[in-house]
């Protein structure tokens, strides 16, 4: 993210914590992202998502977080039927959970940052267990 | 003063039945999809440039079709869409298009969105850290922002208060009196955040210029209020920015005027084509335009007794309050004043009105106030 | 409805005489020792510049603006020392609790900072390339009809209301001057969008827009708002992530993703603006709960007027043919019941407690019966 700074900061502050789910035979790995002003300030993995401290947690089955993976690093980017916003949308492939329907609207509110974040996983090696 | 649509949509059987039945069923109506509307395939002209509005003017969508006076469309409704019988009435004052028009509306607007810069982070805020200017400079750029940070919302506030009145037919000039909403509450924000970090916080009120803001807002017509907003008091500013650029104590507020000063020329270009196309188009607003201007330079003369301003200006021009430094200053701002006056009247007879000097008291002032100059050796050019 | 001044000032010896003395060298400095605090205000975070937050500070700030303004009807900068006469600028909103929300600062700061250019940031070449099914166009082309509806009576809401509130909301004017630009390029974008793709413009909402001037001319502000940016804005976030969801070209994908974002924060504002509401005014609390029971009828208007509708269903469907059309119908199912569903969660976690329970739309989104 460091080395795409002129884009996020094009894009404009992004200010949000939010939690990443990936649930795979019955276990799921946590997430918490912390976001401010252009920057990415930490990553870290918890044991469970505490959802008053994150605005707003995408969950998902490992498949599908693999699937979205992939199709960025085949594309360089997302495409339409794999970014964030249509994954989650219905809820019926990826999730969005939230307390408060402020934090929910986070998401929304830097969409483009956050799916431009994701869409970095295409300059990167990329593994899968 | 609430208005009720023409149904309760939650008791309106028919409706309700209609709309379940269409998503159960699928029996699509599509009747809009045969809208009596013309077919037309914009192109970019110039791909660099994007889609523009310019590009959009083709057939009757475009800004060049709508007739002198709009008499069909007053609703919602957007230029060119079917209109169709029981859409609500907008309540529009002004649908005539020389009461709002002028040439290259549509390109303000997009030179607008494109140039739009952010006080917070495009100025380098950081660079005034340690700087501490002396007291008397200090002081003095602190009135000069609060007077700036002071008036600057009016042209927000005034088209404001017109766009709402302005038949929707005008999609060009609502955006660009939008774009101007902003550019405005950027500038008030540019000044005020400048003088909470000159050490002296804000200063002192102008009422001699509250006295021109309560004339600008309360104007009779749009044209009247737009000439007298955008020609006479955004000229003046405009004046005003480049001078301040050229007196700045820092590099910071050289940015700062730097960057104000091309969005009130925006301001002013739309003011002087409107004011161009009225008198073109309009011929009967000339002596309505002559007597607005009575009255507009006559608020504007006033200012000279706005001390307040023309003290910290001399301060700022001549660099401080010792004797030589207020000889320099007053030269500086006596060149500033007429140069003012001098580029009002010239904008005046650009637009085609170069009668307005006979008339004007301002301009005797000017006449006198430029003798005088030039007897204690100041010119103006 | 024109204002003169008092008198002829090009003839008043006192202006000339002030005037006069300045230029003479003699400076009367009356503003020289200005009875204001004095402060130097300086970025919290370098990063982020220098914010209105930053700027909170003793009686410039924001937070220390009473309730009820009573002591300025001009355009005076809050904190700058008044004197003379002053004119009364007609400021019909002086309480605070009308039109303020925790986030107007933080919202302008992210507004200035999130822009962007429709003219540019759209790849409108795509459409040349990639050029949609006739009836697809079509669809898509009422929609960017409607959604024009909806910019314009969202651009006049802010407009109208800007001139009439009292300059010491200063911050709260200046989010509201962001709304009018947020709102005047999504109309761009939205008619360059409905006109690129060679359909046209299609058919004027009669229902969308006598619903819309209901929620617009709504008596107050705080009840406009409600309506405006919470439930509209609201409503065209879901619509705006349904639309980027089955966005049939590059260019609707983009356009939504910006849209959205746009919209998000419109609706943020809107909650926040009637928490703060009830929270400082607890006793409007069933007026407004009166307000919404009269006025909440327009969401059908947006939710079902065929103008909506059967685009909708064809672009979630993908076209015109029966299965298509039941896929749709489907995916609209759905759409309408999140929009509801995220209403009512925003609209009560902004303090209209219950308004789920005692609101008539459930009732009538419980009918919905998706295509066998």
């Amino acid at each position: 993210m460091a080395a795409e700074q002129e884009k996020f900061r094009r894009l404009g502050f992004i200010d949000t914590t939010f939690g990443v789910s990936v649930g795979h035979n019955g276990r799921k790995r946590n997430f918490v992202l912390e976001f401010e002003v252009f920057e990415l300030r930490g990553v870290r993995e918890v044991d469970s998502i505490d959802s008053t401290q994150v605005d707003f947690t995408i969950e998902g089955d490992a498949a599908v977080w693999r699937e979205m993976i992939e199709n960025i690093h085949r594309n360089g980017e997302a495409d339409s039927a794999h970014d964030i916003n249509t994954l989650a949308h219905f809820g019926e492939r990826l999730k969005v959970v939230y307390d408060n329907p402020d934090g929910h609207d986070k998401l929304y509110r830097f969409m483009e940052s956050i799916q431009k974040f994701f869409d970095l996983s295409s300059k990167v090696e990329v593994r899968f267990n | 003063m609430s208005y009720l649509a023409t149904r309760n949509f939650l008791e309106d059987k028919d409706f309700v039945d209609k709309w379940l039945y269409t998503i159960r069923t699928g029996e699509l109506d599509l009747s809009w999809m045969n809208a009596n509307t013309e077919k037309v395939k914009p192109h970019q002209a110039n791909p660099r440039r994007g889609l523009t509005y310019r590009d959009l003017d083709l057939g009757s969508y475009g800004f060049t079709a709508v007739p002198e006076k709009v008499r069909l469309n007053r609703s919602y409704a957007p230029r060119g869409a079917e209109l169709v019988e029981g859409l609500p009435d907008a309540q529009p004052w002004v649908s005539r298009k020389s009461e709002v028009w002028a040439f290259n509306t549509e390109s303000y607007y997009e030179e607008a969105v494109s140039r739009q810069w952010n006080v917070t982070t495009d100025i380098p805020w950081e660079r005034l850290d340690g700087v501490e200017l002396p007291e008397t400079i200090g002081k003095a750029l602190s009135q000069l922002m609060t007077f700036l940070t002071e008036v600057e919302m009016i042209a927000t506030d005034t088209p404001a208060l017109w766009l709402p009145r302005i038949n929707p037919e005008f999609v060009e000039v609502k955006a660009f009196i939008a774009s101007q909403a902003m550019d405005e509450a950027r500038h008030t924000e540019a000044f005020r955040k400048r003088a909470l970090t000159t050490g002296w916080g804000l200063m002192k009120a102008s009422p001699m210029n509250e006295m021109a803001l309560k004339h600008l807002r309360d104007a009779d017509s749009f044209s009247e209020m737009s000439v007298a907003l955008h020609l006479v008091a955004e000229g003046n500013v405009l004046t005003l920015f480049r001078f301040s650029e050229y007196l700045s104590p820092t590099d910071v507020d050289k940015r700062i005027f730097r960057l104000v000063m091309q969005d009130e020329a925006r301001h002013v270009g739309y003011g002087m084509q409107h004011f161009k196309y009225v008198l073109e188009n309009f011929p009967e607003k000339r002596e309505v335009v002559h007597a607005h201007l009575d009255e507009a330079e006559n608020i504007s003369f006033a200012g000279a007794a706005a001390t307040e301003l023309t003290e910290s200006f001399i301060i700022l021009a001549g660099g401080g309050l010792k004797r030589e430094n207020i000889e320099e200053g007053i030269k500086i701002t006596t060149r500033f004043n007429l140069k003012q006056m001098e580029e009002h009247f010239e904008r005046l007879e650009k637009c085609g009105m170069p009668e307005r000097k006979e008339r004007s008291k301002l301009f005797q002032m000017f006449e006198m106030g430029k003798a005088a100059a030039e007897a204690a050796g100041i010119r103006l050019n | 409805m024109a204002f003169y001044a008092d008198k002829d000032y090009t003839q008043d010896e006192a202006v000339l005489e002030a005037a006069n003395q300045v230029m003479q060298g003699n400076l009367s400095l009356h503003w020289y020792d200005a009875n204001t605090e004095k402060i130097k205000g300086k970025p919290a975070d370098l990063r982020r510049g220098l914010t209105y937050r930053d700027l909170d500070i003793g009686g410039y700030g924001y937070s220390s603006i009473p309730e009820y303004v009573r002591t300025s009807q001009s355009m005076v900068a809050r904190g700058s020392e008044k004197w003379g006469k002053l004119p009364d600028m007609g400021y019909v909103i002086n309480r605070k609790s009308e039109i303020w929300s925790d986030n107007v600062t933080s919202l302008y700061e992210e507004d200035k900072s999130r822009r962007w250019t429709p003219a540019v940031d759209i790849p409108w070449s795509e459409l040349d390339a990639h050029p949609l099914a006739p009836e697809m166009e079509a669809a898509c082309a009422q929609l960017y009809t409607f959604l024009q509806e909806c910019a314009l009576v969202s651009l006049h809401f802010a407009s109208q209301w800007v001139p009439v509130i009292n300059q010491d909301f200063i911050e709260q004017k200046s989010w509201m001057c962001a709304q009018m630009l947020d709102w005047a390029r999504l109309n761009e974008a939205f008619r360059k969008r409905a006109l690129y793709g060679g359909a046209g413009l299609k058919r004027a909402s009669v229902t969308v827009e006598q619903g819309l001037k209901e929620w617009l001319f709504a008596e107050t502000f705080y009840q406009g708002s409600v309506s405006i940016n919470l439930s509209l804005g609201g409503f065209l976030l879901v619509l705006c992530r349904h639309a980027a969801a089955f966005a049939p070209s590059r260019v609707d994908r983009a356009l939504m993703g910006y849209a959205m974002q746009d919209t998000a924060r419109q609706a943020s504002y809107g909650m926040g603006q009637l928490r703060y509401f009830l929270q400082h005014r607890p006793a409007q609390l069933e007026a407004i709960q009166e307000y919404v029971d009269n006025t909440e009828h327009v969401m059908l208007a947006l939710l079902g007027s065929p103008e909506v509708l059967e685009p909708l269903i064809i672009i979630s469907g993908g076209g015109l043919e029966r299965e298509q059309v039941k896929a749709g119908g489907v995916a609209v199912s759905k759409f309408i019941r999140m929009a509801a569903r995220e209403y009512f969660e925003r609209i009560e976690a902004a303090g209209l407690s219950r308004r789920s329970a005692r609101s008539r739309i459930p009732a009538v989104i419980d009918r919905i019966e998706a295509p066998a």
